[in-house]
């Protein structure tokens, strides 16, 4: 067989800054959840609740997420393709540029630079910067898999391309403004217009971010991790266009009981229901893969991380559905219920799927064996224990405020003030900064596992690497 | 209905359609070996 130059120096790049940037965010989320139960750890101006709380989203899902998805992506667009990257010159300048744009973002918005839009805060001219990034990627991506030597696509090819397509399409309609300063910039949009982009483009940013390549990287770590086949390519195939089609009208959602108008409301509505069906199509394909090797979840650490990131999806896209039925949402929206939705989402079923794919990765891309299967074991325990911690205190939170804010006296007084509604969530938000310490020290003994795996001298075949990883 | 409305309602039956039949193509009988080849090439040693 001929042998393919794959580049595996920038994936380990990425691996690197994307577990860097991974640090910063569950760190940052764990000071602003203890700045929540102590006011006084707010440090005004720049180490306030209100300026690191966007850093810790961003961190998260551009510098961890997106930085994991590059890494990913440019390791399995050369494996399924058969060929090297197309430009190994343009991938270390998106590497260089993707760190200059987190740090550009974490700089404006610690010093209170923002557009006040949600998971889109940074102002115009880093906009700019994460198009030119996006555009890079993009290139260098689907010019690789136009010179692929295999004419049929694997499923994870098709996720790719479609969060390429995706992201730039949302990002472009949403950053739509014009510009007054150089940090300062208003909407082309005005009043609900506004908001309904707004949040098209903050929902979509977690199916083509956030749900689609973390997709890809599930159907392809899998079958690579366990040895067999996905059950059905043609199910993946039909699940992938549904989820296609109807994501993109479930932004509205985010906007149930507002000025939007109720047609608009009940399209969202409509479509986030029917988007359980694609959703669950990918989790019973994955279940159904398992069919016969069960067993791997015993043997296998990736395995692990692998299906219990896409039961977190199921649970995730049962709930997301759940929550955007009116009545539910007139319960439990602006509580402390979402956050727990959105960290199950990204602590569980995005960062579960990152986790075990650097894990399969760190073998292949270094030549060495994993310096320890029991301190990946300690690392799952770990993450998954903190985000239950965190996720089932805030649930049980959000539905004690919902229930406190709706109480009503016989003369249709409230029945608790704000205040006394604040102060029966301390015992759940201190749940939540425990739980967030929990996480975060499974993050750090992944990160010691890697170093110390890195820092191993052995060099062995990748044969012998995927003999370690199924152990 | 103005004609917005059924601008609307007909891009959305488009779609209806080109979704459809791409569900019928994925899953005609006689795409059924090339449907599934990929998840088989994928494993195979690269």
């Amino acid at each position: 067989m001929e042998k393919v130059d794959y580049n595996y120096a920038i994936v380990r790049s990425f691996v690197t800054w994307s577990i860097i940037w991974g640090v910063v965010a569950v760190l940052v989320g764990v000071i602003v959840s203890l700045q929540m139960v102590d006011p006084d750890l707010n440090f005004p101006p720049y180490l306030t609740f209100g300026r690191l709380r966007p850093i810790h989203t961003n961190a998260g899902i551009y510098g961890w997420g997106v930085g994991s998805i590059f890494a990913t992506f440019l390791f399995i667009v050369q494996r399924l393709c058969k060929v090297p990257l197309w430009s190994n010159g343009l991938a270390k300048f998106q590497l260089w540029f993707f760190n200059a744009t987190i740090i550009a973002s974490a700089v404006t918005l610690l010093l209170g630079y923002t557009t006040s839009k949600e998971y889109h805060e940074m102002e115009w001219p880093i906009d700019v910067m994460i198009v030119i990034l996006w555009v890079a990627f993009a290139i260098n991506i689907i010019m690789t898999i136009l010179k692929r030597k295999d004419e049929q696509m694997y499923i994870s090819l098709w996720y790719m391309m479609a969060s390429l397509v995706g992201v730039a399409i949302l990002f472009l309609v949403n950053s739509a403004a014009e510009p007054v300063s150089l940090f300062k910039s208003y909407s082309a949009y005005a009043g609900t217009n506004d908001a309904n982009v707004h949040w098209w483009f903050g929902h979509n940013a977690v199916a083509m971010a956030l749900t689609a390549p973390p997709l890809a990287m599930f159907y392809y770590f899998l079958p690579k991790s366990t040895g067999v086949p996905i059950y059905s390519h043609r199910l993946s195939i039909v699940a992938f266009w549904s989820l296609i089609f109807m994501y993109l009208w479930t932004g509205a959602h985010h906007l149930l009981w507002t000025p939007v108008p109720d047609w608009i409301q009940t399209l969202a509505m409509g479509f986030s229901v029917m988007l359980i069906a694609p959703s669950w199509g990918s989790v019973f394909n994955g279940y159904l893969s398992m069919n016969g090797q069960w067993h791997q979840m015993r043997e296998n650490y990736l395995v692990k991380f692998l299906i219990l990131g896409i039961t977190f999806y199921g649970l995730q896209t049962l709930q997301g559905p759940m929550q955007a039925v009116r009545t539910f949402s007139a319960f439990i929206h602006y509580t402390d219920w979402v956050p727990a939705h959105i960290h199950m989402g990204t602590m569980g079923w995005v960062s579960m799927i990152a986790f075990g794919s650097i894990y399969y990765l760190t073998p292949r891309i270094y030549g060495k064996q994993l310096y320890s299967i029991p301190l990946a074991n300690l690392h799952f325990w770990l993450i998954l224990i903190g985000q239950l911690i965190w996720s089932i205190s805030l649930w049980v939170a959000g539905v004690l405020q919902a229930g406190m804010w709706n109480a009503m006296n016989p003369d249709g007084s409230l029945t608790y003030t704000f205040m006394e509604t604040m102060v029966e969530m301390y015992p759940y938000w201190w749940a939540r900064a425990i739980g967030g310490v929990i996480y975060f020290i499974g993050v750090l003994v992944f990160i010691y596992n890697l170093v110390k795996t890195v820092g191993k001298g052995d060099e062995e075949s990748s044969e012998q690497a995927l003999a370690e990883g199924r152990a | 209905m103005d004609l917005a409305s059924l601008i609307y309602l007909g891009v959305t039956f488009g779609l209806f359609v080109i979704f459809a039949l791409i569900v019928i193509r994925t899953y005609s009988k006689k795409r059924k070996d090339t449907g599934e080849i990929a998840k088989f090439r994928m494993l195979d040693d690269d």
